[in-house]
């Protein structure tokens, strides 16, 4: 296999083949061909990467909700959640309203949830999506999405108003407010455009006093020590606490959209490789002229000894040569690629958040993609070569010797 | 001693091309044996079919009917392989145009009979340099064929030819394309390498002073010995 790599490897790094005709357009082609898949690929594995993470940092591992009514007795429900599931790390309650949030003559609806900041921190990553100000929960200070502080031009240290609608016991289409002021004490990313839009974070205290529901609340945000098991869990508990919760585990809460995904970067792992195949014909029919244009060489080295599956081994060597170093050169300019896509993400709205949930993808260049990538491209310029390979190997030699 | 098989013997060899539905036969029945170590000259005019015949005889085509026994063993039965590995052990070619790889040294170029039968590569380099030595072309190993001389080049082929010692030279019109001070010094460097290695020699050319060096001369016209 040394001495017909050798061949191949001498036949084609002459200046003359490698620089004439239309040989280095065909191996560009397939440079950009692996660039844009490596590229597309990262991108994907980044937005479900992101989209992961921002789910498991805002919601945790699994969230447990209360059908239609309210919980109460904290230290008895997370004790029962960890007999259910001793996988569970970290359990911290949360609860919600829909609100109203008034600001300047300005009102947006909102979701004000309260939280103890304190257990949240066991569960949830939020210090690390502060934006501005910091993360400090209590009664009158809150946190709020980037998404609303654009909108509202809201800054950290500034007031808002939040308007809770109440219930009135005695007539059920009637309702009262309940209004409070509070202080803006941190901007955070949240993750998802629509969470960052909506959600305003608020001690658990303040929303309970705000909804006067005591010290019930709504359900729970569960970490688990490891996330692969989400989904066995979260039926874990489904099936423990019966129909009267609704368990969702972070992938189930965006099903619809992981699953897109998952179709998405198929089509588009599909779609992009037709570059690559486009740039194997434009490899073979190269490699057809190169064989034509060594004839006289083929002749010789069958005189000289070599049999046809010699000969055909020499030019699979070429489709060898060229695709691996197609392939190691595109991974190379796919990481540039990336590299790019992240700076201009830092300088330029490249995504839009309210079509595609997130607004910023930290791309993410896999093991799996780039052996994926790799071995698709080898295959591809193996057979694209093989055909050429085939016809050089049964070239007469008497013919050969012709061609001077 | 009476059965022993010549070296070569060649039975009523027949090479007829197809073109469409006319057929043009090159070689007509021709039959003769060759003993080990002689020097055999083809001789003949453009298109009389010495050429077909070489490449018949050095394998590197196949005759319509016929048979090529070399020491009794009819090499066309063999398959791809095999025959291809028969050539590189056995039969060495020089042709009219030195069929050089151009992307390859001299050295390079020599040295590659001797990469294909699986020798060592450092070995076959020191080998090739030492033929290339002997043929005056200890200066120019690492050089291109587009960097040599038309008489360097058919030396370098020469060299390649018999870098694996085979038991036959084939040479396809080895002088045509040189002056004629080169092609005496190509003309004597056969008959030398023939008395020194013992090497059986088949040599097509039409040059009548070059036949004139060999003991035995089969004339070739229209498709048979004349």
């Amino acid at each position: 296999m040394k001495l017909k790599l050798w061949i191949a490897y001498r036949l084609l790094f002459s200046r003359q083949n490698l620089f004439g005709g239309s040989a280095p357009l065909a191996f560009a082609g397939l440079i950009l061909g692996v660039a844009a898949l490596v590229a597309s690929m990262a991108v994907m594995s980044g937005y479900v990467e992101t989209l992961k993470n921002a789910m498991t940092d805002v919601t945790g591992d699994i969230q447990v909700v209360r059908r239609g009514r309210l919980v109460d007795d904290w230290p008895a429900f997370s004790k029962r959640l960890k007999t259910i599931e001793p996988r569970i790390q970290a359990a911290a309650r949360f609860g919600y309203a829909e609100s109203v949030l008034a600001r300047k003559g300005q009102v947006s609806g909102v979701l004000f949830q309260g939280v103890e900041l304190t257990d949240l921190r066991k569960v949830l990553n939020l210090d690390k999506r502060v934006k501005s100000g910091s993360l400090t929960l209590s009664e009158d200070k809150i946190v709020i999405g980037t998404g609303l502080a654009k909108k509202f031009g809201i800054q950290v240290g500034e007031k808002i108003y939040v308007v809770v609608p109440l219930a009135t016991p005695f007539d059920s289409s009637g309702f009262r407010r309940q209004s409070k002021e509070f202080l803006v004490s941190g901007v955070l990313d949240f993750g998802k455009n629509d969470w960052n839009e909506r959600l305003i974070l608020a001690d658990l205290k303040a929303l309970q006093a705000l909804t006067e529901i005591g010290d019930r609340y709504t359900g729970a945000f569960i970490k688990l020590d490891d996330r692969n098991f989400s989904t066995e869990a979260s039926y874990k508990i489904m099936d423990q606490l019966g129909s009267g919760y609704s368990v969702m585990d972070w992938y189930e809460v965006n099903r619809n959209l992981f699953e897109a995904v998952t179709i998405e970067r198929a089509v588009i792992f599909i779609v992009v490789l037709m570059i690559v195949i486009v740039a194997a014909f434009n490899i073979s029919s190269t490699l057809y002229i190169f064989i034509r244009q060594k004839y006289s060489d083929i002749a010789i080295l069958k005189t000289l000894g070599l049999s046809r599956k010699k000969i055909r081994a020499i030019f699979l060597g070429q489709g060898l040569i060229v695709g691996g170093l197609g392939t190691g050169i595109g991974f190379l300019l796919g990481y540039l690629l990336c590299l790019g896509f992240m700076f201009l993400q830092n300088h330029y709205a490249l995504i839009s958040g309210s079509v595609y949930k997130i607004d910023k993808i930290q791309t993410q260049i896999r093991f799996l993609d780039l052996s994926i990538i790799g071995c698709a491209t080898l295959f591809i310029c193996l057979i694209a070569t093989y055909f050429p390979a085939v016809k050089g190997s049964e070239l007469e030699v008497v013919e050969g010797l012709k061609n001077v | 001693m009476f059965n022993e098989p010549s070296f070569i013997d060649v039975q009523n060899l027949q090479k007829v091309y197809k073109t469409g539905a006319s057929e043009l036969a090159v070689l007509k029945g021709i039959t003769f044996q060759i003993k080990k170590g002689e020097a055999v000259c083809l001789l003949g005019t453009s298109g009389a079919g010495k050429s077909t015949l070489l490449q018949i005889l050095g394998t590197l085509d196949r005759p319509t009917s016929g048979q090529v026994l070399y020491r009794g063993q009819n090499l066309f039965e063999l398959n791809d392989e095999s025959l291809a590995q028969f050539r590189n052990e056995k039969m060495g070619f020089v042709f009219q145009f030195h069929h050089l790889i151009q992307e390859m040294t001299a050295v390079e170029n020599v040295m590659l009979p001797a990469l294909i039968a699986n020798e060592n590569k450092l070995e076959a380099r020191e080998k090739a340099m030492n033929w290339l030595q002997f043929l005056g072309l200890g200066e120019r190993y690492d050089h291109f064929p587009n960097q040599l001389s038309g008489g360097e080049l058919q030396r370098v082929a020469i060299a390649r030819a018999l870098i694996k010692n085979p038991e036959v030279l084939f040479a396809d019109e080895p002088t045509g394309n040189l002056d004629s001070e080169n092609s005496q010094k190509i003309q004597e460097l056969f008959f030398e390498l023939r008395n020194k290695l013992g090497l059986t020699l088949i040599v097509v050319t039409h040059d009548l002073n070059f036949a004139g060096l060999f003991p035995r001369v089969f004339k070739v016209k229209d498709g048979r010995f004349a």
